[in-house]
């Protein structure tokens, strides 16, 4: 990662929007910085002169808990957000991996447009955001949104900003829509490897149920359900004998024992390092010719590889492990080629030293790449953030 | 001077003061465009001036004076089908039944037609109003079918160059029965020991010439259900073929000479099975408004005015139905749903018939295309929309299609696929009759 | 008038069924849903084909004439309001269902499909598109697309925003991009979540993709009588408190519930002071349990009488009555103007009050109808536009409304979209600095300026002066709300 070769660049930590608007005003390439936990998510930056560290500017500015709106600073750490917004029994409904010491900011979260196996219930975080304040780079400091859900008023630009990954400046403050915090709910994980959890997975897509959560990792089905309790179990016994009937074992978790078996599987999306984590996509009825297109890709080169699928979106982050770095990076070629017979594609998110120059990390150019490419320039006029780690060398 | 009946004393732009489109009808018109999904032709063409909201506009700038009555704006509303579907669909209550009548009674005044249009407009209302003449018509159409000319002018290739119109006609022309062509329906005598109703009916002029069997059915099940049916003579046509092309003089004679038949029967309900007619008959109180010796004449006349299905679906019994096993696809008649709002009667007097299935089709408030004489004068929207009501109607699976007018049924009859034995097309009414009397619906020819 | 040239051009591109230019013709293209704003257009064309579209935006590029995209013209923000020099692209002709995945709950469809149209093709497969605009029998997706349509139910579903996975889009270059996909998070700027709720001004949508979801396993609806709108707002705070969130909350008050009874009759109670219409969906268990608790909520807040629902045809009736609330208001009055303003649930009272206060001030009835759950307001102001000055008195009344929201911390439009009508309110909600930045945005998509100019963003000429709101860096800590 580009941190660690030469000298570290300089670290400033703004605490106030007047402080972030100098930071990010002065010349130089920037890298902003929140909890660090995703630094090495899109390509590698071609030059950074100063790192913007946001965890100055952290708070929950404003709460409106009758309307379920809040008003963060983007430095926040989710979670803190959390248990901050958990005393009025709210939440803001995304469950991405906090990495180490569960440092991932708000803002980290959202530039990153991270994720967690909720996200199948709630929607990604940028169905979440209403509001946004942020500080471009020829010192412009402005806000779109509001604090209200519904809003059409002026252009979305939220949008624009959620997974830029700080290519388009610095983001100061979230005005976020949030939910009531479940009264009960209960996983049910059953014991399918791939071909059998293929098989299942239409049954359960099909059946009367509206789980938070479908996921398919280490080797098992993972339905989670929350809600009220009655409405949880009833589904819970839906979900129990559609495996029964397939002969598969089931297990149910409920409480603390299920929190701690959701929290190390969200872990592991981040990956370790010495892997290559990548991040498919197709539509969800691929999943099944997505294990398998991995399974022959890691073969191939040579390379271990696990799948943690979100199974009801079509989102399958693959962690590569063992062999070299030009080995993950074909395994990651030859995944991406299968995903793209299939519609989908595939990004690179934490890899090895070397594959970067191997293998792109986005993928081919997408569809309006000229359009993203005059926004970087109206927005980031001079190029300086983060230049050269988006899509397309942007 | 204060304007005459009808004259309109505020300026009324490129219409004439005698009874232009109605400025408090347009006003209601909020442009929210509810009316478009369910106009036959904006879902043909997809063009708001062939939209009634577009045509409410159309209508608004030419009372306002700023767009001349020119072919282009003629043709518009001349596209109009008449199905009065955007009534139904409009959340304002806009009337544009009444707007779309006003507007094409003016057209006839201000605008003149091509001659070959003329001429076959003018045929069609020197025709189709006049029983009499129909029926010589008919004879010509029997003697026509007889010879079969139809199959040689087809086989030798001559059809193709006949003009669109006529071969319009010649493709609608049911198949005609000489013992139609003479019949008078006669009165029949009310069931023993009942109280006896005593009902007029209306035997129409299509309906009379081409769907006699109708007419019996209709006049058998009202005597069956204890009334006693009057069938005035020399009651002619109810008008609404010529209210529709724009000969307000013709409209009213015929509707004079209705009200004058019916009152001379002193009838206490009148009742007709045809829904184009039904509808128009309900609107002589309205038609004949400035007409101080008429007008209350015509208002307690159409009062008495019941469709067939609407006239049984009030009766407090019935005679008991027998057994039909058949599968009915019913195909709402715009005129009956939505110039009379009538939908749930023909239904539930269907449904009554033990052993018989009822079924709608997908977009039942979408004309038929056969629009009075719409289909002989517009040919290909005509056409186009036929094609898409009977599929519609074959999607359904029908053993039997059931529809309350004849003209949707001349419509729907020339769309079915051809084969040796085609889907019966019936009235209601027929079907009802058929289960009275206990005997099979579908032998009678 | 339209240069003959190009006219020429587009009849050779459409053929000339698809290019109108007679007068009359087009002045029935000179407004949207929004009437009190009318500009004929130069030229109306109708293409039915993403390569029509394609060709006839080159032709207008090369000619440097604007163009206005237009859906079914229901919109109520005059954002389909055309140029008189410019060339008026209808996209009603392009009503083709494209494809439907049942097994990946996608549907992708022309831009010209009706969002009825889009509910009829998923029905087969137990699948139903969920955002609900009440003009849902006639607006298109494209139009939906264009303002970020909501509806009742966006409460708990969501905007259209929430629900197009993708868009083709002809940019006004005529370059053809596809914005998103079917596969979730295609890499690059999301220029498909900016893209909805442009209004037009960034390109013109052919194509749509679109989510859709299996229907709910259970649906209940009550409609709760208040005498009050307040008392109404207080039971949906309770609702909110009581962490249920449901499909919709609506609230129509006792003006606008003699228009919808005299238009549907949905069997609203003629005396209340405002009726709430709540629906729950979801699993059976979970919407009973909540379904009885929003009825003893509203019995809490005082709710003088609540009907359920007994079948689908009841609940259907009752949706018809709400959804005709605004074209049935044309029963109550000559004229009226339909407004859309947001604040936050919780001021409702304060809120209706103002207006309230406004009204009489200025001598005109407001009936109301609200998407409580969200707090989108949208009053409708009542006149006699034959009256002298009653039409302009009317105007100022609403946006008046919605700058007032603005300052309870709400937003000048919740669903209907900026258009002409809210430009220059815009300087309320946003700075300068704000308005400036997505002018960038506009221009990344469309650097010459070409599509649909005119529209969401205040110009000298149009508003005249205007002081901007302060910027996040001039106020206290960054806002400047009360």
């Amino acid at each position: 990662m580009i941190l660690d070769a030469g000298p570290a660049p300089a670290t400033v930590r703004p605490t106030s929007l007047a402080e972030a608007r100098e930071a990010v005003a002065r010349e130089g390439a920037l890298l902003f910085r929140g909890g660090g936990t995703k630094l090495d998510w899109g390509s590698t930056p071609t030059r950074v002169d100063r790192v913007v560290d946001t965890t100055g500017l952290s708070g929950i500015r404003e709460w409106n808990a009758a309307d379920m709106t809040a008003v963060v600073r983007a430095g926040t750490s989710l979670a803190r957000l959390q248990a901050e917004l958990a005393a009025a029994r709210q939440w803001l409904a995304v469950d991405p991996a906090l990495g180490p010491g569960e440092a991932a900011t708000l803002g980290g979260v959202f530039a990153a447009d991270d994720g967690g196996p909720r996200r199948l219930r709630f929607g990604s975080i940028r169905n979440l955001v209403i509001g946004l304040v942020f500080v471009l780079s020829d010192g412009t400091v402005a806000r779109c949104g509001g604090r209200v859900i519904k809003n059409v008023a002026g252009y979305d630009v939220a949008k624009l900003f959620c997974g830029s990954l700080g290519t388009l400046g610095l983001i100061a403050e979230i005005t976020v829509r949030l939910h009531p915090l479940p009264e009960s709910g209960v996983t049910v994980r059953i014991d399918a490897p791939a071909e059998g959890a293929s098989a299942l997975l239409p049954e359960i897509l099909a059946a009367p149920l509206e789980p938070v959560a479908l996921d398919w990792a280490e080797d098992a089905l993972w339905i989670r359900f929350q809600g009220r309790a009655a409405g949880v179990e009833a589904q819970a016994a839906v979900v129990r004998d559609l495996a029964h009937n397939r002969g598969l074992a089931v297990e149910e978790l409920q409480g603390t024992t299920e929190a701690d078996r959701w929290s190390s599987l969200v872990a592991g999306l981040a990956g370790q390092p010495g892997e290559t984590v990548v991040r498919g996509s197709t539509v969800p009825d691929q999943f099944g010719s997505a294990v398998e297109a991995l399974r022959r890709a890691a073969e191939d080169a040579g390379v271990r590889a696990t799948m943690h699928s979100h199974a009801g979106l079509g989102l399958h982050t693959a962690r590569l492990s063992g062999g070299d770095a030009l080995a993950h990076a074909a395994a990651v070629a030859d995944w991406r080629r299968r995903l793209a017979n299939l519609g989908g594609h595939a990004v690179v998110r934490r890899r090895l030293p070397g594959v970067e120059a191997a293998v792109s990390v986005f993928g081919p150019d997408p569809s309006g790449i000229d359009v993203m490419r005059r926004l970087k320039a109206l927005f980031d006029p001079a190029g300086r953030c983060a230049p050269g780690r988006f899509v397309g060398g942007i | 001077m204060g304007a005459l009946p009808g004259q309109s004393s505020r300026p009324t732009g490129v219409f004439d003061p005698h009874h232009p489109p109605d400025q408090a009808l347009i006003n209601a018109c909020v442009h929210c465009g509810f009316c478009l999904p369910t106009c036959p032709t904006y879902r043909l063409w997809g063009q708001e001036m062939d939209s009634p909201r577009g045509r409410i506009y159309l209508m608004k700038l030419g009372l306002q004076g700023e767009i001349a009555i020119d072919a282009t704006v003629t043709e518009h509303f001349d596209a109009c089908l008449g199905c009065v579907a955007c009534v139904t669909a409009c959340p304002s209550g806009v009337q544009y039944g009444a707007l779309i009548e006003a507007t094409r009674t003016q057209l006839e005044r201000i605008r003149k037609r091509r001659l070959g249009d003329r001429a076959f407009r003018g045929m069609l209302l020197r025709l189709f109003p006049y029983p009499r003449r129909l029926r010589v018509a008919a004879v010509a159409a029997w003697t026509y079918q007889q010879l079969r000319i139809g199959r040689l002018l087809r086989g030798t290739g001559l059809f193709r160059h006949l003009p669109d119109k006529v071969r319009a006609l010649e493709e609608l022309l049911p198949t005609v029965h000489f013992r139609d062509l003479r019949g008078r329906i006669t009165t029949s005598e009310p069931a023993a020991g009942s109280a006896g109703m005593r009902v007029g009916m209306v035997t129409g002029c299509i309906q009379a010439v081409f769907f006699a069997g109708v007419n019996r059915a209709t006049a058998r099940v009202l005597a069956a259900e204890g009334c006693e049916v009057v069938i005035p003579r020399g009651q002619g046509c109810c008008g609404a073929i010529s209210s529709h092309a724009g000969d307000e003089a013709g409209a009213l004679a015929q509707a004079r000479r209705m009200i004058a038949t019916f009152e001379e029967a002193a009838v206490e309900r009148v009742v007709i099975n045809a829904a184009g007619c039904g509808a128009a008959l309900k609107d002589y109180g309205h038609l004949l408004r400035d007409d101080p010796d008429w007008a209350e004449r015509a208002a307690s006349f159409s009062a008495k005015v019941s469709d067939i299905t609407e006239f049984l679906d009030e009766l407090p019994a019935h005679a008991p139905r027998h057994s039909i096993a058949a599968r009915a696809v019913y195909a709402d008649a715009c005129h009956l749903a939505h110039a009379q709002g009538i939908r749930s009667q023909p239904r539930r007097q269907l449904r009554a018939i033990p052993g018989l299935t009822v079924a709608d089709i997908a977009d039942t408030e979408i004309c038929c295309g056969s629009a009075g004489t719409y289909n002989l004068v517009r040919t290909e929207a005509a056409e186009e929309l036929g094609r898409r009501k009977v599929a519609e109607i074959l999607h359904a699976a029908p053993d039997v299609i059931v529809t309350a007018n004849p003209g949707c049924a001349l419509q729907i009859k020339r769309h079915l696929p051809p084969g040796r034995s085609p889907i019966p097309v019936l009235h209601p009414v027929e079907l009802i009759d058929a289960s009275i009397r206990g005997v099979d619906p579908f032998l009678t020819g | 008038m339209i240069d003959r040239r190009l006219q020429d051009d587009l009849v050779d591109i459409l053929g000339p069924g698809g290019v109108w230019s007679h007068p009359a013709d087009r002045r029935t293209y000179e407004c949207d849903g929004l009437t009190t704003q009318r500009v004929m257009p130069g030229l109306v064309v109708l293409p039915r084909t993403t390569e029509e579209v394609v060709a006839v935006v080159r032709a207008c590029a090369a000619a440097g004439v604007p163009i206005v995209p237009r859906g079914a013209g229901s919109g109520l923000s005059a954002g389909a309001l055309p140029q008189a020099e410019g060339v008026l692209i209808g996209l009603a002709r392009m009503r083709d269902i494209c494809a439907v995945d049942p097994a990946n709950r996608q549907m992708t469809v022309q831009a010209g499909v009706t969002t009825a149209e889009v509910n009829r093709a998923a029905a087969p497969f137990g699948l139903y598109y969920a955002p609900d605009p009440s003009s849902g029998i006639v607006c298109t997706l494209g139009g939906n697309v264009a303002e970020n349509s909501g509806g009742a139910h966006c409460l708990k579903y969501g905007f259209t925003s929430n629900h197009v996975l993708a868009l083709e889009v002809v940019l006004a270059d005529g370059e053809v991009v596809r914005l998103g996909s079917a596969a979730p998070d295609l890499p690059g700027y999301d220029l498909r979540g900016a893209f909805v709720g442009s209004e037009g001004t960034m390109g013109i949508v052919t194509e749509v993709t679109v989510r859709l979801l299996r229907r709910p396993e259970a649906v209940r609806t009550l409609v709760a009588d208040f005498e009050s709108p307040s008392a109404a707002g207080a039971a949906v705070s309770g609702l909110v408190a009581a962490g249920i969130v449901p499909a919709a909350v609506e609230m129509i008050d006792n003006l606008a519930i003699q228009a919808c009874e005299d238009a549907v009759g949905a069997g609203f109670s003629r005396s209340a002071g405002a009726v709430l219409i709540v629906e729950l969906d979801g699993v059976p268990g979970d919407v009973e349990a909540e379904f009885a608790a929003a009825g003893a909520i509203c019995v809490d807040a005082g709710s003088t009488h609540i009907r359920v629902a007994a079948d689908a045809e009841e609940r259907a009736l009752i949706w018809a009555g709400r959804k005709a609330a605004f074209a049935a208001i044309g029963r109550l009055s000559p004229n009226y103007v339909v407004q859309d303003g947001v604040i936050p649930r919780g001021r409702l009272p304060e809120v209706l009050d103002s207006i309230g206060r406004r009204s009489r001030e200025a001598g005109m009835r407001v009936a109301n109808v609200f998407h409580a759950g969200d707090g989108n307001l949208h009053p409708l102001v009542l006149y006699d536009g034959s009256r002298e000055g009653e039409q302009e008195r009317a105007l100022r009344l609403s946006i008046d409304i919605i700058e007032l929201c603005v300052e309870y911390g709400g937003s000048i439009s919740g669903e209907h979209g900026i258009g002409l009508e809210k430009a220059c309110s815009m300087s309320r909600m946003f700075s300068q600095d704000d308005l400036e930045v997505m002018q960038r945005v506009r221009r990344a998509f469309d650097p010459a300026g070409r599509c649909n100019p005119g529209k969401i963003f205040p110009t000298p000429g149009l508003c005249g002066e205007r002081s901007y709101r302060a910027g996040p860096l001039e106020s206290a800590d960054g806002d400047a709300q009360p």
